[in-house]
């Protein structure tokens, strides 16, 4: 009981407990990011690890040494009638309290704000929602081996979403490989030295897991959704398809006919991607955005193994990937199991950088494809910028001007007053190089193509002259923020949205700023972006209609 | 692509639920009212985004529609976003877009569908709007015209560019014949092209009223001002006077028959094989869920391990059920080059004969079990979604245990029961409807095989020969 006493006397239990309820806000505030963000995730173990050291040594010191009004000495040296351990005690009361205070509001503070933590409130607009901060939960890591990942831990529904970006696409094609990349695409599905062809299916959704893919004229986006429960099951598939892919001969046979019949789907009987198809290969004349990313016919049934084996070596390896992971996981778990898994994979020599860039376009092209149609096509397509290009965004709010839903301009003037088409719509790449703003309108049987293209050219005209008024820029704006937090209500639209801004901007934390450069957007930037691409020299014009009559039998 | 876009997603029309936390898949708390005049509102407040997702529904659609009239709830449906209250069609347009909102109507066979999406901050305007399209709707006959015209486009749009989507639909059309089920819900030329303006305000004046309304609010709003807010919006909107048609359970086909649709030039055949199936109420629901995820509900289903994986016939194969309030169609859909049409479909048969000769082992039954309930809850996770499943079940007739008791029904199904299932729900091989678009030149000869062959020309105004 004399020591217990002395302990207390000496302010080592006080001091003790001071030290706990520091420790515990200081790894509070290392764990939510609140005050630091980026820190690494092995900073959390640590602080542990010092706060756990550091423990004997602040007990050890509160019963060797006391203050004095002198300053600190040795307690064994102070005169217990001098001594101001009550005074000190008092004050390490107060500190105590004032932490413990601090901690709670902290804690309990943010549970009371709304749930989505990266609202910033209070901007010109009033209390609409249009900043954004990035997230704090939001972790990113890129092991030794070049193999970016980033994760955004939701624990709404028991699910995980993966995406992982491959920087290879049609344009890392040339003639002779037209498609191979998204024909390799499917290859990634068909077997490993370790499973056979079809066995990373059927384990994955035995496993309660669903899987696809995508190839663009940039990347080819592998996604996978699971319940938790497969996690590490996902991890296994994906570095075993990365280290071990295999192509059976017979298997490529097969999947030849697959990626065939994808393009007689969505090509060859589809109008629409027809003239599409038709038109990237002449607004392109030196840049492979000219290759469709199916492939040209001739080159689907021509590709060899050789061929793919090269693709893999050049494009598939770690460095080269960017993976995603939303839901219900923490970053902890993924970097450890992306260590585990990926971590011994080497690196590979990056791929040669694409070098060839489109010459500028020196006047107007033009195109007709005559096909059997009851409804005529018109597209128009401009040379535009690329993601990171400083257009980009002012033309995606002129874009929604121009033909974004029913109140748009052109589809109130020629789908609703002239009735002279019946759709009209329009996009604009961006990818890594400058891609095409498109518009596209389906025509009524019988339609007056001429005058339709006429139409149009006069009202861009309007637009690169006189520009958008107010109420046309606010209603863009306002459309691209609600997609915005469209984009991100479901785990899946977040691993998309992160992946996209880390891959073609460069930093998915540029994702959170973009309600703010969506508003700081005037209507001057876009009558400028306008008048600078909307100019006929720059313009490739397509129609698709059925053939003259004397035609049609051949 | 690795495959068909939304392909799998589709696989059951109606209500594709299962559900999953675990076993503990369940709706979350929700508020019910029914307003005096049959009205019924659901709320949900879920504050993760700052959005609010609405759907409704007004029971009687395409089933509805007067005989040789179809698609005019469809057309309806399009019309109510074409002017309302004060607002005309320019002006409403522009006030959803305003403000960075979603609000479309649709017409679908037993319902007409609106969806939206607006921000938190725009609830009042969301429900204003939503009054004034069910309560005081133009329905302008100019505006109507146009929008006829520009439908009537679509369809020949979609014969040039979506053949795809249109198989279904010939497809029901011939599956069902005169029975209402074989209405399109987006008319066919012929049809929208008699439709008069008086049959429009016949129509809404007979058919549309409170106690065919189901409202479901979910997101970030205050239940209670939101509850006022609708009730004040609708609680004195009149009944409907006229009783919808009753639908009956159509009878299912015996023996075999073959429509082939034509389209001169195309280079592929896509083929539709079915027969009626089973209603929403189906009481072997997960059974049958089982059934059909292994057989062709997913990428590794027997249909699309045969006709895609293994043999490299078609980008994708896949059966479908529609589960409306009477049996809709059980169906194989898929789609292969022109010369290999018989070689296809003859491989679609064996695989269904397999399916009702073998059955299913354990093995496959376990594993659709964990993909049925691993990929259940995305599919409540917004707000929007939330909305959608709780109108289907009130219009459906259904209660929380069709999702509650979902989870624990997949993971306890037994075998003998699914075998049970696919006898009673997959037809027999003799007892088939066919439905081929492609090049009849090219296949007209070959498909005798399949039955006695109806043929029609692409270019006809109507989904029915």
């Amino acid at each position: 009981m004399a020591l217990f006493a002395e302990l207390r006397r000496r302010n080592v239990l006080k001091v003790a407990l001071l030290y706990v309820v520091a420790s515990w806000l200081l790894l509070w505030i290392v764990r939510s990011g609140a005050i630091i963000r980026g820190l690494p995730v092995w900073t959390e173990t640590f602080v542990l690890l010092l706060v756990s050291i550091g423990f004997p040594v602040a007990l050890i010191f509160a019963w060797t040494y006391e203050i004095t009004p002198a300053g600190l000495k040795k307690a064994v040296d102070v005169d217990q009638t001098m001594s101001i351990v009550y005074k000190t005690g008092q004050k390490l009361n107060a500190a105590v309290a004032v932490l413990l205070v601090l901690g709670l509001l902290a804690v309990f503070g943010e549970r009371l704000l709304p749930k989505f933590e990266f609202l910033v409130p209070g901007t010109p607009q009033g209390e609409r929602p249009v900043t954004a901060a990035t997230p704090a939960e939001i972790r990113s890591l890129t092991l030794a081996n070049g193999l970016k990942i980033i994760v955004w831990p939701d624990h709404d529904i028991p699910n995980v979403v993966m995406y992982n970006f491959v920087r290879a696409g049609g344009r890392n094609e040339y003639p002779g490989i037209t498609g191979l990349s998204h024909f390799f695409e499917h290859m990634m599905f068909n077997g490993t030295s370790n499973r056979e062809p079809g066995e990373f299916d059927r384990i994955m959704e035995a496993a309660g897991g669903a899987n696809n893919a995508y190839t663009s004229n940039d990347v080819t986006v592998y996604q996978d959704w699971f319940p938790r429960s497969a996690l590490e099951l996902i991890f296994d598939l994906e570095s075993d398809r990365l280290q071990n892919l295999t192509s059976d001969a017979a298997v490529v046979e097969s999947e030849r006919g697959v990626v065939y019949s994808e393009r007689r789907t969505s090509i060859d009987n589809n109008n629409f991607r027809r003239l599409l198809e038709q038109m990237y290969a002449t607004a392109f004349i030196a840049h492979p955005y000219q290759f469709p990313v199916l492939g040209w016919p001739s080159d689907i049934e021509a590709w060899t193994a050789a061929d793919l084996s090269n693709y893999f070596r050049t494009y598939y390896a770690p460095n080269n990937y960017t993976m995603i992971f939303t839901g219900d996981v923490t970053p902890g778990e993924i970097f450890a199991l992306a260590e585990k898994y990926f971590g011994p994979i080497p690196a590979h020599e990056p791929p040669a950088q694409i070098r060839t860039v489109e010459p500028e376009q020196q006047g107007m092209r033009r195109i007709i494809v005559e096909v059997d149609a009851q409804t005529p096509l018109l597209h128009m397509a401009f040379h535009a910028g690329s993601a990171t290009d400083p257009e980009t965004l002012p033309l995606s709010l002129l874009l929604n001007i121009l033909v974004g839903g029913d109140s748009s301009r052109l589809h109130r003037l020629l789908v609703e007053e002239e009735q002279s088409v019946i759709s009209v719509g329009g996009y604009q790449d961006e990818g890594f190089d400058p891609g095409l703003a498109y518009f596209y309108l389906t025509l009524p049987p019988g339609g007056d193509l001429a005058a339709v293209e006429q139409r149009m050219l006069e009202e861009l005209r309007r637009v690169a002259d006189d520009g958008v008024t107010d109420a046309e820029l606010s209603k863009a704006q306002n459309i691209l923020l609600a997609d915005f937090w469209r984009g991100l209500a479901t785990i899946n639209g977040k691993a998309s949205a992160l992946g996209n801004f880390e891959v073609f901007n460069g930093d998915y934390e540029l994702l959170f700023k973009l309600p703010e450069h969506v508003r700081a957007i005037s209507a001057d930037d876009l009558r400028e972006v306008a008048a600078q691409f909307f100019r006929p020299r720059n313009m490739t014009v397509g129609i698709l209609r059925s053939p003259p009559d004397a035609e049609t039998k051949e | 692509m690795k495959r068909p876009p939304l392909a799998f997603l589709a696989m059951a029309a109606l209500l594709v639920v299962a559900t999953a936390r675990g076993q503990g898949m369940a709706l979350p708390e929700f508020e019910r009212i029914e307003l005096d005049n049959g009205a019924i509102i659901l709320l949900h407040e879920k504050h993760d985004v700052p959005l609010i997702g609405v759907e409704v529904i007004i029971r009687g659609g395409a089933s509805n529609d007067p005989e040789g009239l179809a698609g005019l709830s469809g057309l309806l449906a399009g019309l109510l976003e074409k002017g309302a209250g004060d607002r005309d069609a320019a002006e409403f347009a522009e006030s959803v877009a305003a403000v960075g909102g979603e609000l479309s109507a649709s017409g679908a066979l037993e319902a007409i569908t609106i969806s939206g999406e607006f921000l938190a901050d725009d609830a009042d305007l969301l429900v204003e709007l939503l009054a004034d399209m069910l309560r005081r709707p133009a329905l302008d006959a100019a505006e109507m015209d146009k929008l006829r015209k520009r439908l009537i486009n679509f369809i020949r749009a979609a014969k040039d560019s979506r053949l795809g989507r249109l198989v279904p639909i010939y497809g029901n059309a011939f599956l069902f014949g005169d029975h209402p089920y074989g209405n399109p819900a987006s008319g066919s030329e012929e049809s929208l092209g008699k439709i008069k303006h008086r049959d429009l305000l016949g129509y809404y004046r007979d058919y549309i009223g409170a106690d065919r309304l189901i409202i479901a609010v979910a997101g970030d709003f205050d239940s209670a001002a939101m509850k006022k807010n609708l009730t004040s919006a609708f609680g004195d909107w009149r009944k409907a006077p006229a009783a919808l048609i009753e639908v009956t359970a159509p009878i299912p086909r015996t023996g075999r028959r073959v429509l082939l649709v034509d389209k001169p030039g195309a280079t592929q055949t896509y083929f539709w094989i079915a027969n009626v199936g089973v209603a929403i109420d189906y009481p072997r629901r997960a059974e049958l869920d089982i059934a059909n995820t292994v057989f062709g509900g997913r990428f590794t289903s027997m249909l699309n391990t045969e006709l895609r994986i293994k043999s490299g016939l078609t980008y994708g194969a896949r059966s479908t059920l529609t589960r409306p309030a009477q049996p809709g169609s059980v169906a194989i859909y898929s789609y292969t080059k022109t010369d290999s049409t018989v070689a296809a479909i003859d491989m679609a048969l064996g695989v269904l004969s397999d399916l009702r000769a073998t059955g299913i082992d354990a093995e496959m039954i376990q594993s659709a079990k964990n993909y049925i309930l691993g990929q259940f809850p995305p599919r409540l996770e917004t707000a929007s979604q939330l909305a959608g499943i709780l109108t289907q079940l009130e219009h459906m007739n259904l209660d929380v245990s069709y999702i509650d008791d979902y989870g624990a029904a997949v993971a306890g199904a037994d075998s003998e029961i699914i075998a049970a299932v696919i006898n009673d729900v997959y037809p027999a091989l003799d007892d088939l409807v066919f439905v081929l678009l492609g090049d009849a030149e090219l296949i007209r000869e070959a498909v005798t095989k399949y039955g006695p062959v109806t043929e029609m020309s692409i270019t006809a105004p109507r989904f029915r020969p």
